[in-house]
């Protein structure tokens, strides 16, 4: 089997490797997993496009022996009437089944779902977050999972064949800045992925499967996302984490690509899952350059089946796709902002961000739905600001006296019950989108009337990673956490006192060519080193193997509340590598992932007033759960030394001219009359003076007195001499002066 | 390297250091101011250094055998002349099954055709008629049974006689296989499924496994049955033919015919896709998968109860196939598929029309994701079957035929990839009411016409013309699909042998070696299974050739070209050994000439002596 898919997978791979980067890549991504190259002609064929795939040219020499009958046929009898080629049917059918009705009823039921979502956030540094999300549900059927209605074919395949209980993969360009845009939502905490690709997965199979299973799903998935996820097939890729990543636990392998390019290539596979693709609803936003143009995109899927039913029915699925993006509207008035008005968010609108506007929901969908979020702070400003009743927010929001203007009427006001504090709650506008049509697109739109200020919930700790050290021998990698509440020391469900604690989980993967000592652990609280079991409470590692397998981290650390600033360093020597495991731009450096820092006893959920059409929502009901606040560092490149790639060939043509030099001069040895060259060299008259100077200079050597040679030879060979001396300087001149110019 | 082919000019030293002292000796005749230093010697040149040199030099060469021996990349040695001369023999001589007939005179009395039937002139008469025939439609056809059958008539009249043709034995069928007397009671001939199952209880098939088929064609001489003779095909290897008062001397043709077309030929006939297409992968599965089209469903979206037809419809035909291949099915819809060809409305035929010359653009490959199984393995075949539903601004679509016809199915098919088919929803009204379209469920009677027409182009895809897939014709599809896997494994060896001699820096890993070997004797196998008439056997290692053969041609190893190329070697044995070869060889070179000067002197020196002696 995994032979059979290693094939898919590389018959598949040259076609997306070799694309180039152009924003309409759905041409290249027809075939997706024909592993049998014939049938990819066959179907071009079919297309009437002739051109032979370049990925098989090698291979058509058989190819012209298995189908050169059909495919002469083709190109011969193509302008001729294709009775040859398309065999048409003409299979006689009673007149009374063409005249009957295609009587139709309406369908009703346990049926797949879907549903559309889109959330927009202004957030505190003048950007908007964008966050898609498309819900796409296969109730467990007898049908044995084989006939689909709305829900993609191809992943529901894939959790059959693999057995996957739980998978999610992202691909991430750019950075999630969470101290601007928030550290504690939801969205940060599910939807801030590292950059290039992750992917994790459970699987449901015996502990001694799982990675056979991984290395197959890895290699689907590469072909079924046009990426090099293929790449995490090798066991140095991947690692499994006990109980730091997930809460659950088992048969979870977890591998990243921090060096993945994230494109328009990844997008349009990921859009074919979507029923509607890209052509209606709310995927319709999606304009290719403005959302690769933002400063974060993140796409995603994330997928769950209850795999607990026995085999014979197949369970349901669940496929969670989200692609949030960060913008930067460019608003008319963006002069202004180096005015002085810096603080002035900018007016949007979704035509202005993305371009296009929603021209009606996607039909399938059930239901689509775009929510404004706002922070409740800024009302409050407003409150203060403008001394009116709080009465209703809502009314407040768009009636016109507060801050900001929508150009559309919400069709539901949903806020954020807190009751413990007033920061970080927020208020949800929605708008249905169904209302509108093409004639009357839904445009939604943003004015700011005053200068707002608010700032997003940060998670208790900021965590970041750096690497200490310099040379390409050794080196330290340090997490730095700095407490993010240090000005409002008072906020956060715990209240500073001697018994309080912050738990922290700390899950790095360090790839085998950094050998990490984990010995050499070392903890800074507030600066100061500290013995590790203070304030370690658990660890578990597993050193790196070469070339076998990365070394791994998981590590629950229990910090005071009141904790300023604490620090994990950890020292590393550099590997080597074998010539043939450098990747392609060595010289770039090394990638590690990014850690995971998780808070266990934080939880991003949104307490929402419950409601009918939130619990309908797939998205608001997702913010509810109670998932663990969690956070990724950055990669870290580390330059690793590398070799000089044609050192082989030099140091070949080197050795092999000693050798030869040697040898040459060997064999003259050995061949040499020495006597009859004296002889000569005594009677020689056209001897140079360079000849003579240099067997004086032997003579020296041997401390022998120098035989002069005959008088009339020496006179002769001045005039040789001299215009000797004149070629050898004009050379030398002509060098210099080469050397001198040309450089 | 300095100068010194010239002689010495130096009479104080006329000799070269070689050989000094016996010139000495051997210059006792003539004196040695006689001596031209220029021209002549005393002495013989001495042979040290030109051994010498010679000596490197065939080292040399000697060594260069052993360099070429080390730097050869490796390569496994397969059996090109087994491997071709497989390919060469399938191409030549297609394979043909044994098959054995047998057909019975039911209630044939001797009174009534006029004389006592005799068994073995029917044979030789329906023998000869078979064989004008087969030569007739046939044009070697590969996986058909070809000339090699056999034919026992049994003549059973009631209760009185029972005469067999005496070919049994030679057929090496085991005797109970075959028509036992009496087995045939009173048939109801009006009801076909009745006299299915009886012969088919009668003729006992279980044991027509070995030595080939077996299939039997019953003349039932009785009542109950239509006026004049009808000829029907069970479900079984069977087929009979029933009437009134029928004349056994007018039987013979119609029963060779039945013989011919039908169970060995399948019930095709030419014109009908050609056999080698036989749309089944290489590891025997295929995948079905069926997908529904809506074009635009803001206009209106339909929906189909799969599962049902799946249940119902469905399922008998892959029983059916299952012989051939491991069939399963898999359904989606799919949305916003434009078709990419253009259609025209036509006036006088009330719909838009495309023509068989768009029917190559039809597939949208952009914008079908049709998707290729994942669940499927590497070498399975997928069939897409498509129904295509237009979206309003061309709907109702139809398809014209050259003939200037609308087709009536609606459908055309691409071999070895599947069909498509345009269903057009009854009212090409747009749904224009409030809020978006509802989901429109396709009314079973709908579905089961798309099913037919589907079910037809399967039909054509896997080359049977008949309605319904019976068990003669799925052997008949069985015997193809072992000439097809045959054929393919012989081609694709012929070409991996090709290949591999027409890139001798190519490596060849041991293990493509070891699946050429295993392929060619599970070819081997099949075809001596297919000459004893085991059609499952021979099917199996078939396709079992078939794989190995794709699998070899496909490692990855071939499909990556040698790193170790001609100029790699070039590029790093040239630093050493073209200097070093230019040095040996000139040294050998002027050795050589001086060694050949020196001589001349010598000899010149001594006929200069024997001169003066």
């Amino acid at each position: 089997m995994t032979i059979q898919i290693r094939k898919g997978k590389r018959a598949t791979e040259p076609q997306c490797l070799g694309s180039q980067r152009s924003l309409n890549s759905e041409d290249l991504l027809f075939p997706n997993q024909t592993g049998d190259s014939k049938a990819a002609v066959y179907f071009q064929l079919s297309n009437g496009r002739f051109r032979p795939p370049p990925a098989h040219r090698l291979i058509a020499h058989h190819i012209v022996d298995t189908i050169a009958p059909i495919f002469f046929r083709v190109s011969r009898t193509m302008w001729l009437p294709l009775r040859l080629t398309l065999l048409l049917l003409f299979l006689l059918l009673s007149p009374r089944a063409l005249l009957r009705s295609g009587s139709a009823a309406v369908v009703s039921g346990e049926e797949e779902e879907f549903h559309e979502e889109l959330l927009l956030k202004p957030l505190p540094d003048r950007k908007v977050l964008a966050h898609f999300h498309f819900h796409s549900i296969a109730p467990p059927s007898k049908s044995n999972g084989r006939h689909h209605h709305l829900f993609p074919k191809a992943i529901s395949q894939l959790v059959q064949k693999f057995r996957v209980k739980e998978m999610e993969l992202s691909f991430t360009q750019g950075r999630w800045n969470y101290e601007r845009w928030g550290g504690f939502d939801p969205i940060s905490s599910n939807n801030a992925k590292p950059p290039g690709v992750e992917l994790w997965a459970v699987f449901d199979v015996p502990e001694d499967q799982v990675d056979a299973y991984w290395k197959n799903l890895t290699n689907s998935l590469s072909g079924l996302f046009c990426a090099s996820i293929n790449f995490l097939e090798s066991s140095t890729m991947y690692s499994a984490p006990k109980w730091s990543f997930r809460i659950t636990p088992g048969r979870l392998r977890y591998g990243t690509l921090p060096r993945e390019a994230v494109c328009t290539e990844n997008l349009t596979p990921w859009l074919k899952l979507l029923p509607c693709r890209d052509k209606a609803g709310l995927a319709a936003l999606l304009d290719r350059p403005s959302i690769y143009k933002g400063f974060y995109h993140s796409q995603r899927l994330y997928l769950t089946s209850n795999a607990s039913v026995p085999a014979e029915t197949v369970s349901g699925i669940s496929l969670e796709q989200t692609l949030t993006v960060v913008l930067q509207p460019n608003s008319p008035s963006s002069s202004s902002i180096h005015s002085g008005e810096s603080n002035f968010q900018p007016s949007w609108s979704l035509s202005s961000i993305f371009g296009r506007k929603i021209s009606g929901k996607c039909v399938l969908a059930q239901s689509s739905i775009v929510y404004l979020q706002l922070e409740k702070s800024i009302f409050s400003e407003q409150k203060d600001n403008m001394d009116n009743g709080p009465n209703s927010l809502a009314s407040e929001g768009f009636a016109g006296g507060s801050g900001f203007e929508m150009s559309l009427d919400p069709d539901i006001v949903i806020e954020e019950e807190n009751q413990s504090q007033h920061k970080g709650s927020s208020v949800l506008y929605g708008f249905w989108v169904e209302k509108y049509n093409e004639s009357q697109p839904f445009d939604l739109g943003l004015k700011w009337k005053y200068p707002v200020f608010w700032s997003s919930r940060q998670a208790p700790l900021h965590a970041s990673r750096f690497l200490m050290g310099s040379g390409n021998e050794r080196g330290a990698i340090a997490i730095l956490f700095k407490s993010a509440n240090s000005a409002d020391s008072s906020s956060g469900s715990r209240h500073v006192s001697d018994g309080c604690e912050l738990q922290v989980d700390v899950f790095q993967v360090v790839p085998w060519y950094i050998k990490v000592y984990y010995h050499s652990l070392q903890i800074f609280v507030d600066d100061e080193a500290k013995p590790i079991g203070d304030f370690v409470h658990k660890i578990q590692v597993s050193p790196s193997k070469d070339k076998t397998s990365p070394g791994m981290m998981e590590m629950l650390l229990k910090l005071p509340c009141d904790v300023r600033s604490a620090a994990l360093t950890l020292e590393f020597d550099k590997g080597f590598l074998h010539i043939d495991e450098y990747p392609p731009d060595a010289n770039q450096g090394y990638d590690i992932p990014s850690a995971v820092i998780s808070f266990p006893s934080f939880h991003s959920v949104m307490h929402l007033l419950s409601n009918d059409s939130i619990r309908k929502s797939p998205l608001l009901s997702r913010f509810q759960e109670k998932n663990r606040v969690q956070s990724y560092t950055e990669v870290l490149l580390v330059p690793l030394t590398t070799p000089d790639f044609s050192m082989p060939y030099n140091v070949i043509t080197i050795t092999c001219t000693v050798f030869a030099l040697f040898f040459g001069s060997l064999l003259n040895v050995l061949r040499r009359r020495v006597g009859e060259e004296e002889r000569y060299l005594k009677a020689g008259k056209k001897k140079g003076w360079l000849r003579v100077l240099l067997s004086r200079l032997l003579a020296k050597l041997r401390g022998k007195p120098m035989e002069e040679p005959d008088q009339p030879s020496s006179e002769s060979a001045p005039l040789i001499g001299k215009k000797l001396v004149l070629k050898v300087i004009l050379v030398a001149v002509l060098a210099v002066a080469w050397q001198f110019y040309s450089t | 390297m300095a100068e010194i082919a010239e002689s010495p000019s130096t009479t104080e030293h006329p000799l070269g250091t070689v050989g000094a002292s016996r010139s000495k000796a051997s210059s006792s005749a003539l004196r040695e101011s006689d001596v031209d230093p220029k021209t002549m010697r005393t002495t013989t040149p001495g042979l040290k250094r030109l051994f010498l040199t010679f000596s490197v030099l065939l080292s040399f060469l000697l060594g260069f055998p052993f360099l070429w021996k080390t730097v050869e990349i490796y390569r496994s040695p397969l059996p090109f002349g087994d491997m071709d001369a497989l390919s060469k023999q399938i191409e030549s001589s297609p394979l043909q099954f044994p098959c054995h007939f047998q057909s019975v005179f039911l209630n044939f009395d001797s009174r009534s055709s006029g004389g006592i039937l005799d068994p073995r002139e029917l044979r030789s008469s329906i023998l000869s008629e078979m064989t004008k025939l087969t030569s007739q439609t046939l044009e070697r056809q590969c996986g058909s049974c070809g000339e090699n059958f056999t034919l026992s008539v049994v003549v059973d009249s009631g209760d009185r006689a029972c005469r067999q043709s005496d070919e049994r034995h030679g057929n090496g069928l085991t005797p109970n296989c075959s028509y036992k007397c009496g087995a045939l009671g009173a048939l109801n001939l009006g009801d076909g499924e009745a006299v299915d199952e009886a012969l088919r209880s009668a003729l006992d098939e279980s044991c027509s496994d070995y030595g080939g088929k077996l299939y039997t064609v019953v003349v039932v001489n009785g009542d109950g049955a239509g006026e004049g003779p009808k000829a029907l095909v069970g479900k079984h290897r069977h087929g009979w033919i029933s009437g009134r008062e029928l004349d056994a001397e007018a039987m013979i043709g119609r029963m060779a015919e039945m013989f011919v077309k039908i169970f060995m030929n399948g019930g095709r006939e030419d014109g009908a896709i050609h056999g080698e297409f036989m749309p089944v992968g290489a590891d025997g599965r295929v995948v079905l998968s069926f997908s529904l089209l809506n074009a635009n469903p803001d206009d209106w979206f339909y929906d189909w109860d799969f599962q049902k037809l799946d249940d119902t419809l469905l399922n008998p035909v892959i029983e059916a196939l299952k012989p051939i291949a491991n069939i399963s099915v898999e359904s989606q819809v799919l949305y916003h598929t434009p078709k990419s060809s253009f259609s025209y409305w036509d006036e006088s035929l009330g719909s838009y029309i495309f023509s068989t010359k768009d029917l190559p653009f039809f597939v949208n490959s952009n914008e079908w994701h049709l998707d290729t199984s994942v669940a499927a393995g590497g070498r399975t075949k997928i069939l897409q079957f498509v129904v295509y539903v237009p979206s309003a601004n061309e709907c109702p679509l139809s398809l014209q035929l050259p003939s200037g016809e609308i087709s009536k199915t609606n459908g055309f098919i691409s071999p070895m990839w599947g069909g498509v088919m345009v269903w057009n929803p009854q009212s090409c009204i747009k749904y224009s009411g409030s809020g978006p379209p509802a989901r429109l469920l396709m009314h079973p009677d709908d579905l089961h016409r798309i099913f037919e027409v589907l079910m037809g182009q399967l039909r054509q895809l896997f080359g049977l013309k008949s309605d319904s897939i019976y068990v003669g014709a799925a052997d008949v599809l069985s015997r193809q699909h072992t000439c097809f896997n045959l054929h393919s494994s012989g081609t694709t060896l012929g070409s991996l042998s090709r290949l591999v001699q027409s890139l001798p820096r190519m490596i060849i890993k041991d293990e493509i070696g070891k699946q050429v070997k295993f392929s060619l004797e599970a070819a081997q196998l099949a075809q001596t299974n297919a000459s004893v008439g085991l059609y499952e056997a021979s099917a199996a290692s078939s396709r079992q050739a078939r794989s190995l053969a794709e699998d070899a041609f496909f490692h990855p190893s071939i499909m990556s070209v040698s790193y170790f190329s001609f100029e790699h070697c070039f590029a790093v044995y040239s630093p050493f050994f073209l200097p070093v070869s230019l040095h040996v060889l000139l040294a050998a070179l002027r050795e050589w000439r001086r060694y050949k000067q020196e001589k001349a002197k010598y000899v010149r020196w001594k006929v200069k002596q024997v001169k003066a002696a």
